[in-house]
């Protein structure tokens, strides 16, 4: 017995370390598969927010990373945009610019949104975001910008597009940015200056960027509008021989504070834009002075809380912002006659300041097998908060400015909308290959319903190389409030009886992957857009008269010639018919470039310098029903850069020569306008120096 | 995806029972193979692993060695071996990395088919791809509860 407890006693004592041994093998193992599992997840939620898995999400969708682009030698926002397939870019007479999604109504502004870090940042005068397209790429961690209404989610219509700024205010562990700062100097005396930096603790993240830019850009143009009629009254009135030709103030003076507070679960974002640019064409289509201006400043704030708990992941915001319309200049050349003579011409000042309230509720539950639920609400108030008309005295002809505020006003100062908006979405991952998304959206406002939107999606991945997407997906845009509330004016007359635009798109996409950093992503659309909002000269009144089918395919290819280099290329094609109910025609879709060519060819002289090429081409443009002009011409641009980063100090230096052969671009303008439509820039050059902390 | 390689891989190599047998000079040797012109890419990931781990993978120590596509040859020391991304030295590894009976990671999961054993790829989720053909190489054994995260390919389907 003693034998066998010493025996029993020996043998623990041998085996107990080796289980011991072992158990601590098994338990070290365990761990390091749970730390490779967990860190997999890590990875998966930062390539999903990033969109590095973006083949796999279900829309068709183009992602630019800001220190790429800068290589390329690219400026800015709308400079990125133009690289985007299937993109190009009007304007109008107060040079308010706006990207056109595949040929989709270049006469209004809201076709596409713009989110800045989640925040929808156009704005509500005109639906519009011109004055973020100078937004400076430096400050720009990455673009996505989703082609149709595919992106529509929390309540947000995305009606020909969506693009996404991300600036480097987003922040993962592991993913950290390093703090920037950045100056440039270019053509027309462009000067930038501005920085971004990150603080951090354990519970608390604060980033803020600033920037600072101004040019001093005019361009020739003209004869104006008046050579064309504008402010005439034919055969009464006559002021076409006031018409002038000489520059359109063009430039651009603007400063941007940004910051991004996290602290364990609550978030703030906030941002004070101050834009102001020249007058450009005249807000009534006469040549203006060099000093005339419009603001377009742009605020927001958003508070977040985002709360996983279990299965359920709570997303809670509210925000406010504030947009204005601000513009004082020479409306009309001196002599002016229009029953009296305006010797000295005629000034004018006119500013709408408008003010958006919202807040939203998503939650979102994984309990259910394979299945992801999003439900919630947003809820949106908008209002005009503060308007001022006023002109050269009517009467007299006086040039001093008297307020028509409450006699003559150019927009209805009580314009107010409430927006409530119910969504519902689930993601089902049916098998390891194959998903769908699937869910509507459903919104009510107090003008005009667009009701029920459904949307359903599936991706398709036969294997590694090979993904498939089809989708369906009606969105709407709601009038603007320049087509709602306009007042006054005889080249526009607002209207709140329009119902908002609707658009059916019809998308598939196949994407070849060759590599992991190459890839082929083809699609083939067809959208339906009914009651387009539209107005002419001759019938000034917004209206929902014109319906569009659109169609098309696009192409995009992103690969290398050789270990050394990389090479983009995209080449989109889109066609249609618009069809004007009132006036019972049809056309080919005007002012739309059916063929769009970009890319660009960076090639590594070695690890520290690069060379790039990017070239543009916009195929011609069709005019409007009766304007008798030629096509807008097709045009291509290239453009040239050379990188230098210097890894010891950590500091960069481009030198870009743009539009190197100086090859005339010109955006289209209505008819009876600006006949030669509106010229853009032709070879410019820019240096950046850049330097990482 | 270079940083989740970078932080993934090391942790892969430990799952290695016979990892001990692979030790040059006590350490584990990563070495990490580019083509000229990504210098800068290789320096990078070396340095994310180094702030990463800051010397050791778990017990062991461990050394960065940074070797050039046409460098490598039977004399490189390597007890791992990662592949950035060429045009034609793939083989290279994949030979360099079966007579010496030591795992290859690659940046690219089509140099699986050339004979690479692991690559980690962004696909809707995160996937850990695997050369089923490789598997049995006698040098290399690894525990079993790896080989059930793993998604298997071969030279002939992917």
């Amino acid at each position: 017995m003693n034998y066998n407890i010493l025996y029993n006693s020996k043998l623990i004592r041998i085996i107990l370390p080796l289980l011991t041994c072992l158990t601590g093998l098994i338990a070290q193992t365990d761990n390091l598969i749970e730390s490779i599992s967990g860190e997999m997840e890590h990875f998966n939620k930062v390539a999903t927010a990033t969109k590095q898995n973006e083949h796999y999400q279900p829309y068709i969708i183009s992602v630019f990373q800001g220190n790429e682009l800068e290589k390329l030698g690219i400026s800015n926002l709308k400079e990125a945009l133009l690289l985007v397939p299937g993109v190009d870019m009007a304007t109008d007479n107060s040079n308010i610019q706006t990207p056109i999604f595949r040929g989709s109504n270049p006469l209004a502004y809201g076709q596409s949104k713009l989110f800045i870090d989640g925040i929808s940042v156009n704005n509500l005068f005109l639906e519009a975001y011109s004055e973020y397209l100078s937004f400076p790429i430096e400050m720009i961690k990455r673009i996505e910008v989703v082609r149709g209404p595919g992106s529509k989610i929390d309540g947000f219509n995305a009606y020909a597009g969506s693009i996404n700024v991300i600036t480097y205010a987003e922040d993962f562990k592991g993913f950290e940015s390093d703090d920037k700062l950045v100056f440039k100097y270019g053509s027309y005396d462009y000067k930038m200056g501005g920085f971004f930096k990150t603080y951090k603790t354990d519970d608390l993240k604060i980033f803020v960027d600033f920037f600072y830019q101004e040019d001093d850009k005019k361009l020739p143009s003209g004869p104006d509008g008046l050579s064309q009629g504008a402010l005439s009254l034919l055969p009464v009135f006559d002021n076409r021989a006031l018409s002038q030709t000489g520059d359109a103030p063009l430039w651009l003076k603007e400063y941007s504070l940004g910051t991004n507070v996290e602290y364990k679960d609550f978030s703030l974002k906030a941002r004070m834009l101050e834009h102001t640019q020249g007058s450009a064409y005249g807000i009534n289509l006469a040549l203006p002075q060099e000093s005339d201006r419009v603001k377009l400043p742009s605020y927001y704030l958003d508070l977040g809380y985002a709360k996983k708990i279990g299965d359920y992941e709570v997303n809670i915001n509210a925000g406010i912002k504030y947009d204005a319309f601000d513009s004082y200049s020479k409306l009309a050349p001196d002599g002016l006659n229009f029953g009296v003579i305006f010797q000295d011409g005629i000034y004018g000042e006119h500013f709408a300041a408008q003010q958006t309230l919202y807040q939203s509720s998503y939650l979102k539950y994984s309990a259910i097998d394979k299945h992801l639920i999003t439900a919630g609400y947003r809820l949106i108030k908008e209002e005009t908060i503060d308007m001022t008309s006023k002109l050269s005295n009517r009467a007299t002809g006086d040039v001093e400015l008297v307020d028509y505020t409450d006699t003559l006003p150019f927009f209805d100062k009580d314009a107010k909308r409430n927006t409530f908006i119910f969504s519902l979405q689930d993601e089902y991952q049916f098998r390891d290959n194959i998903s769908f998304i699937y869910g509507f959206n459903y919104e009510q406002t107090s003008y005009k319903d667009s009701g029920f939107e459904p949307r359903v999606s599936m991706v398709y991945q036969r294997d590694a190389e090979n993904i498939f997407k089809t989708m369906y997906s009606r969105s709407h845009r709601n009038a603007s409030w320049q087509e709602m509330f306009t007042m006054n004016n005889r080249a526009r007359v607002g209207s709140t009886d329009l119902n908002p635009e609707i658009v059916d798109a019809f998308e598939v996409a196949y994407i070849k992957k060759f590599s992991a950093d190459t890839y082929l992503q083809t699609n083939i659309f067809y959208l339906l857009n009914k009651d387009q909002i539209y107005n002419s000269s001759v019938n000034p009144e917004y209206r929902n008269a014109v319906d569009t089918d659109i169609y098309g395919f696009e192409l995009e290819y992103k690969g290398n010639i050789s270990s050394v280099d990389e090479l983009y290329l995209n080449y989109s094609y889109v066609d249609g018919k618009s069809y004007t109910q009132d006036e019972d025609r049809s056309e080919s879709i005007p002012n739309v470039a059916h063929h769009l060519a970009k890319g660009y060819y960076l090639y590594n002289l070695n690890s520290d310098l690069s060379l790039s090429t990017v070239v543009k081409y916009v195929g011609a443009k069709d005019r409007v029903f009766g304007d008798t002009r030629e096509k807008v011409k097709a045009y291509s641009t290239v453009d040239s850069s050379l990188y230098y980063k210097d890894s010891k100090y950590n500091y960069c230096a481009t030198l870009s020569i743009k539009n190197i052969f100086n090859t005339n671009v010109t955006y289209p303008s209505p008819p009876n306008t600006y006949i030669q439509d509106y010229a853009q820039e032709g070879r410019t050059f820019l240096v950046t120096l850049k330097k990482e902390f | 995806m270079l940083k989740a390689q970078a932080s993934i891989f090391p942790k892969i190599l430990l799952l290695d029972r016979k990892i001990d047998d692979k030790l040059i000079d006590g350490k584990i040797v990563y070495t990490i193979v580019y083509d000229k012109s990504d210098y800068s890419t290789a320096r990078h990931v070396g340095e994310f692993i180094d702030a990463s781990n800051k010397g050791h993978f778990d017990k062991y120590m461990y050394k960065i060695n940074l070797v050039e596509f046409s460098d490598l040859s039977s004399s490189t020391h390597a007890s791992v071996i990662y592949a950035l991304n060429s045009d034609r030295d793939i083989k290279k590894v994949a030979d360099f990395a079966r007579e010496k009976g030591i795992i290859a990671f690659s940046y690219d999961v089509k140099n699986l088919k050339a004979g690479l054993l692991f690559s980690l790829v962004l696909e809707k989720s995160t996937v850990l791809y695997m050369n089923k053909e490789n598997l049995y190489i006698q040098k290399i054994d690894f525990v079993d509860s790896l080989l059930r995260i793993v998604k298997f390919i071969d030279k002939d389907n992917s």
